[in-house]
């Protein structure tokens, strides 16, 4: 019989669907009986699923060129790679 | 050819034959300085005395206590040069090369380990050097002999890295490994660099970045150009989840950037190249955040985390808020995340890397980063029940 806290400690193994198909069984039977377990799958799941669609952090595209170059030319304006053989 | 003339046949047949000994050549920055062949010779000496002589430390750790302050320094002569004797003492090149980036992850004893600390902080950091670091060092059973040899080694190589600087003299074999930026040897074992993480199997046979790689180290720094447009966004993304603020992540962009270009001869394919980038990435973004000490402890917690708030969401709890609402929760609640478990979900929920990829970026095992994503996110989910909740998801 699984508990809350297996439960919880297997919810991350849950949402990314990473559970061998006879252990999520049990998980799935335990979320059945259990209110406080289900609320907080589905609440996580949610929380997930708005946090991969909001768009969040993005890489401004006006600034992802400017960036670009000024790597470049830091690179180009001195740096070396390092030569990874020893020389005679 | 350095500042000064070398005038090799000034050279002592004393001097030259303790340093044939050791080194197996005159090395250039004894023979840059023969306009004084007389301080050659005391040099040559003190050398002998000290570091070739075996008293207290042995010599392999007084070596390496060289290698250490060089590194400190960001001084690639002396590396070059040390790592070479080394090699004659029986130590490999990987590991004194691992020495010098960062004693810590090189497999030393941890009284070595201790040893080279007590080196770094004297060296880098002497204002805040105190009789607590002599202690740290005796409480490690270094008697007082191998104390002072320590200390003494220390101002040897700082003599020494002064001295080659100075003259501006060149290396005698290429040097392996060079310190353009401040990055070797980083303060504490958390955010250790580890340039090329360790996965299961040998190499990644299906990178698909691996021969834009190949052509940049075959010499092509343009073809960089594609690595840096390509995976722009990712490290962007890691980083601003790392320092929270746009201009820093974009500071930092640029050194991971660059460290990468510079460190590229040392990726071997372990990895695919997008990982070993981002760690990379993580490893600026950590340091930077660490450099303003107001990190969050990065060791793990053995205290478990209890789900509070338990309330029922609606169905589709975002419809209550305009797509920009949710973009500026979501990240206004992700940066309150400590760091640890910022991160990790970062790599697993925003930037969708594999659990595998992300525990080689973040440099832990699958089961550490499981737990940390899964902490992070049981916190955030937290932190959206009053937003979310069917009792709180009314717009006020």
């Amino acid at each position: 019989m699984i508990s809350c806290r297996d439960f919880i400690s297997e919810l991350g193994n849950l949402l990314d669907a990473d559970v061998a198909s006879e252990f999520r069984e049990q998980l799935e039977a335990h979320l059945a009986h259990c209110n406080t377990c289900q609320v907080l799958y589905d609440s996580t799941r949610k929380t997930l699923r708005i946090v991969t669609e909001s768009g969040s952090f993005e890489y401004p595209e006006p600034i992802a060129e400017p960036l670009v170059t000024k790597v470049m030319d830091r690179i180009r304006s001195g740096c070396k790679l390092e030569e990874p053989q020893n020389a005679d | 050819m350095g500042f000064l003339p070398e005038l090799d046949d000034a050279l002592t047949a004393d001097s030259l034959t303790t340093l044939k000994r050791n080194f197996g050549l005159a090395p250039r920055v004894y023979r840059a300085q023969l306009l004084r062949p007389d301080l050659v010779d005391a040099q040559v000496q003190l050398l002998d005395r000290l570091l070739f002589s075996k008293r207290a430390l042995s010599r392999v750790q007084k070596e390496f206590i060289l290698l250490t302050v060089s590194a400190e320094n960001n001084n690639s002569y002396f590396p070059a040069l040390h790592c070479q004797t080394l090699q004659f003492l029986g130590v490999k090149a990987e590991q004194s090369e691992q020495v010098a980036v960062d004693h810590r992850d090189a497999n030393l004893s941890e009284s070595d380990v201790i040893l080279l600390d007590f080196a770094r902080k004297l060296s880098s950091d002497p204002h805040s050097f105190t009789e607590l670091d002599v202690e740290s060092l005796r409480k490690s059973n270094f008697n007082d002999e191998q104390i002072l040899e320590a200390v003494l080694m220390v101002g040897l190589t700082q003599m020494l890295n002064c001295i080659q600087m100075g003259l501006g003299t060149e290396p005698d074999f290429k040097p392996r490994i060079t310190f353009p930026l401040k990055e070797v040897n980083p303060p504490v074992a958390s955010e250790r660099q580890i340039l090329e993480p360790e996965l299961p199997g040998d190499f990644v046979s299906d990178d698909p970045d691996f021969e834009i790689v190949v052509r940049v180290r075959d010499g092509e720094t343009d073809a960089f150009e594609e690595l840096v447009r390509k995976h722009g966004r990712r490290v962007y993304r890691s980083l601003l989840g790392i320092l929270g603020s746009a201009e820093e992540a974009e500071d930092a962009l640029q050194d991971a950037f660059l460290k990468a270009f510079l460190h590229l001869p040392n990726f071997e394919g372990r990895s695919r190249f997008s990982t070993w980038l981002v760690r990379i990435a993580i490893n600026t973004g950590l340091q930077r955040v660490r450099s303003r000490k107001e990190v969050d402890s990065l060791d793990e917690e053995n205290e478990e985390f209890r789900p509070r708030n338990i309330q029922a969401w609606s169905d589709t709890p975002e419809e209550f808020y305009s797509r920009e609402e949710l973009r500026r929760l979501v990240e206004k609640e992700v940066m309150k995340l400590p760091v640890k478990y910022r991160v990790a979900l970062m790599l697993r929920d925003l930037e969708e890397l594999s659990t595998e990829e992300a525990a080689a970026a973040l440099g832990l095992s699958i089961p550490g980063l499981k737990a940390r994503v899964l902490r992070g996110r049981l916190m955030l989910r937290e932190s959206m029940v009053p937003y979310f909740s069917k009792a709180g998801a009314s717009k006020s």
